[in-house]
């Protein structure tokens, strides 16, 4: 997940970080099959801001390292982000 | 009437409005602010309602009851432990689906508990349609759609409090099935702990999931009874079980299942408008975390609550100042006795109205801050410097602590419970008092006013400000490199979207504060003020008194032009009092300390201060303000600032070193007190005061001597 660029889209397929941080990941609905979208990265490069079911998150990339996706498409710049079809919780909504 | 009493917790996710519920529930008026981790301990208030008074707590958030930092763990314990009559669970409505996963965990715990969808109006606004009635069914709750900003929904939900407290309206509690290999494992260890009398009174379905989820709180208790042999051997079989079926490990599943649960729901019962509009975060956002803008925004936000502080509060501060003048004026020629005059005028007026006037600074810094605190720009902060932060081995999230300690470092410290690593939050709490706090800014504002032209003492403030932040942070590395080593905690951090504050809660909180500082002024620093006044004045040398009487008879028998006279008595009475000042107890302590503070520019005078700023920071300018004001012959109308300037031991070096030492040096004694019980040990605090009294001596000289060949 680290490896994505701004504007990108995708998929968790498995979540693998150490139990604690593991565990707020997944508290935060980071789970398998959630789609979100990278909206930026911080002036100095990290952490990056993430949306997902209507809500705005960041975390390390380090932390984004243990979280393993599969890129499912691109946007634009990421800023801002309308509903897109595919995948229902990446804007926060069923159709 | 004996009232029947109900206890009712508000649980929820960190920043859904527990608080502004709570505050608009009770009347209380505890802290609200948007961004996670506001609330740092429980807090109690009733309500009397009918024949009943309800009693709610309002508790730290939290997104699950498996608890990750030490606030959180405040939330589990008490509704585990204390078992309240009813939880009512609050909801952020516009962020339902993550919102959820707490309450499939209360669903899980076999309490009574309803939900109060929360922020309605965001909902609405937002375009976004729940089905209540038809969530109700799945979550086998009653939902009441509240909103504490628009006080939509109370009255409705303390009525459904009472009902459901009275059994009057039930609802099908609902159960959330796990998948089939979960469910086997949750009966087989639920049976085994049924059997047990030890966990009769605990509810065997909510352990068993727990234990598979290994929450290790449940498990240390489970684990003193023999019947841990057969539970081991389950959980073992439950994740082989796991791994092969899934390649995943219980705790996965049961997370699955919950959020699976979770999707349905929302799928069901929520409708969210067909196009995603792009909100005003968005477009804040856009220039806020810009990658080129983010971090320039940053600084100017920092830097224009300071200038808003010294500029706006200047013009204010010196209608104060004069009002004290005007007083002082009026009260002199009403008191007779002289000692008592000197108490009023020298000790009360010069020592207490010298804080006073720095109100409206205070006042402009608070409002700054909790604007910070209530807008969502804090979580922002936190984002675009955690690079910075994470350099000198601290995280982000211990800038959100740190900003308040612009304010106070008691809050501060206490804040510093929302970091999960022990070794952040020590780095974080002992760096805190370096960052510049409210009663430090009297300080500054007194010294850059007197010795800087306008337009630059804003700037110079700002710079010590800056000062206090580069220490803090270098301190923190220096920490972090040696005694505390330690990886560092993750980063996963929401930010919420950007709420307007309401004018009344910013108002509120300022006259809260301003209540406050007028307290501190009325008692605390009152006090020191008379005990500092009776330490500079006693004991009074009548030696003293006999030479200064031949002096003057001296130079009116001598020859010379009226004016050479005046000036000569002048002088002379100049010379009596602070002859008698040094000869005063103050005065003998201030000779002690003084060939220490020496090389830093400072002399007697100042080190009692010093001294004094332990008890309360603000107390430094106080102290100053009697000690000079006693020496004073009251040609400067008595104004601390301009007999700051008036004097020659007392030049721009000084100030500046002055308010360097005062910038790092040891903190007021609340703070240390708060320190030691955040901590819970002696030994860190007392080596820290050694640490920063050396790094304030040294700071200070280089400062001195560097300003000294300069200016
Ligand atoms: N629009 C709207 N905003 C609300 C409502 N309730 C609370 N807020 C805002 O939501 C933010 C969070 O409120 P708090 O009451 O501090 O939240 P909390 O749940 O106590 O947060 P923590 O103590 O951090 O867990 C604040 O900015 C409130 O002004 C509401 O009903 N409508
Ligand atoms: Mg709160």
């Amino acid at each position: 997940m680290s490896e994505l660029q701004v504007g990108d889209k995708a998929e968790v397929t498995a979540v693998k970080a150490e139990q604690a941080v593991r565990r707020r990941i997944l508290d935060m609905g980071l789970i398998k099959g959630t789609c979100f979208k990278v909206l930026r990265v911080a002036p100095l490069g990290d952490p990056m801001e993430i949306f997902f079911k209507g809500m705005y998150l960041s975390l390390r990339k380090a932390e984004a390292e243990g979280i393993s996706v599969h890129k499912t498409g691109r946007t634009g710049d990421g800023v801002p982000m309308s509903c897109d079809k595919e995948g229902i919780t990446c804007c926060g909504g069923a159709k | 009437m004996q009232r029947k009493e109900i206890s009712v917790a508000l649980a929820g996710n960190p920043n859904c409005g527990k608080s502004s519920l709570f505050n608009v529930l009770t009347g209380a008026h505890q802290k609200v602010g948007n961004f996670s981790g506001v609330t740092i301990e429980k807090h109690e208030g009733h309500l009397d309602y009918g024949a009943y008074r309800i009693r709610f707590v309002d508790l730290p958030g939290t997104y699950s009851l498996t608890p990750y930092s030490p606030e959180e763990i405040v939330t589990r314990n008490y509704l585990i432990d204390e078992r309240p009559d009813l939880v009512v669970n609050v909801l952020e409505g516009p962020n339902l689906e993550r919102n959820l996963l707490l309450t499939t965990q209360l669903m899980e715990m076999n309490i009574d508990f309803l939900a109060a969808l929360n922020m309605i109006d965001e909902v609405e606004e937002k375009g976004i349609s729940i089905d209540v009635k038809q969530l109700q069914r799945l979550l086998g709750c009653h939902i009441v759609p509240t909103s504490a900003k628009k006080k939509i929904g109370i009255d409705s939900l303390l009525a459904h409090i009472v009902r459901v407290y009275e059994k009057n309206i039930e609802i099908r509690k609902n159960k959330l099935s796990f998948r089939p290999e979960i469910e086997e494992a949750v009966d087989a260890i639920a049976g085994m702990l049924k059997r047990e009398k030890e966990f009769e009174a605990a509810d065997p379905r909510w352990l068993a999931i727990k234990l598979l989820e290994s929450d290790r709180e449940v498990y240390h208790r489970v684990q003193q009874y023999p019947v841990w042999v057969k539970v081991e051997l389950a959980l073992q079989e439950a994740l082989r079980e796991a791994a092969k079926l899934y390649d995943s490990d219980p705790e996965m599943l049961i997370t699955e299942d919950r959020h699976a649960f979770i999707r349905g729901a929302m799928k069901e019962c929520v409708r969210f408008p067909e196009e995603r509009k792009s909100t005003v975060t968005d477009y804040i956002d856009m220039v806020v975390l810009n990658r080129v803008l983010g971090l320039p925004v940053f600084l100017f936000v920092v830097w224009a609550i300071f200038q808003i502080t010294f500029t706006l509060g200047s013009p204010l501060m010196d209608i104060l100042e004069s009002l004290f003048g005007a007083i002082s004026a009026a009260v002199e020629p009403l008191l007779v006795n002289p000692t008592v005059r000197s108490i009023v005028i020298d000790g009360i007026i010069a020592g207490v109205g010298g804080v006073l006037v720095f109100l409206p600074n205070i006042l402009l810094l608070f409002i700054g801050l909790s604007f910070l605190e209530a807008s969502g720009y804090m979580a922002r902060a936190a984002f675009v410097i955690d690079k910075v932060m994470h350099r000198f081995g601290l995280h982000g999230k211990s800038f959100i602590p740190m900003i308040t300690g612009f304010g106070c470092s008691i809050p501060a410290i206490m804040a510093t419970r929302t970091l999960k690593s022990p070794t952040d939050r020590l780095a974080t709490i002992l760096i805190i008092p370096f960052m510049s706090c409210g009663a430090k800014l009297p300080v500054y504002v007194l010294l850059a006013g007197a010795f800087f032209p306008p337009d630059v003492a804003a700037n110079v403030m700002f710079a010590v400000y800056l000062l206090g932040v580069v220490v803090a942070l270098l301190s923190a590395k220096l920490l972090k490199s040696t005694v505390l080593k330690c990886d560092s905690e993750p980063f996963v951090m929401e930010l919420p979207p950007y709420r307007w504050p309401t004018l009344h809660s910013v108002l509120f909180q300022a006259r809260l504060k301003a209540m406050m500082y007028v307290k501190k002024a009325g008692t605390l620093i009152l006090g020191a003020v008379v005990i500092i006044w009776a330490v500079s004045n006693y004991p009074h040398s009548d030696e003293i008194d006999r030479w200064a009487e031949s002096e003057s008879v001296r130079i009116e028998k001598s020859a010379g032009s009226a004016a050479d006279k005046k000036a000569a008595i002048e002088a002379l009475e100049y010379r009596t009092q602070s002859l008698q000042l040094q000869h005063s107890f103050a005065g003998r302590v201030g000779k002690v300390i003084e060939p220490v503070i020496k090389p830093i520019g400072f002399d007697w005078r100042i080190g009692i201060a010093l001294v004094t700023g332990l008890a309360a920071k603000e107390v430094v300018v106080s102290t100053m303000g009697t000690i000079y004001a006693l020496a004073d012959t009251g040609e400067s109308s008595g104004e601390l600032a301009a007999i700051l300037k008036n004097d020659p031991s007392f030049s721009r070096a000084t100030a500046l070193s002055l308010m360097v030492f005062v910038l790092l040096y040891i903190p007021c004694v609340a703070a240390i007190g708060v320190m030691k019980k955040e901590i819970g040990q002696w030994r860190p605090v007392l080596l820290y005061s050694v640490y920063v009294l050396a790094l304030a001596w040294m700071l200070s000289f280089i400062i001195y001597r560097s300003a000294l060949l300069i200016l």
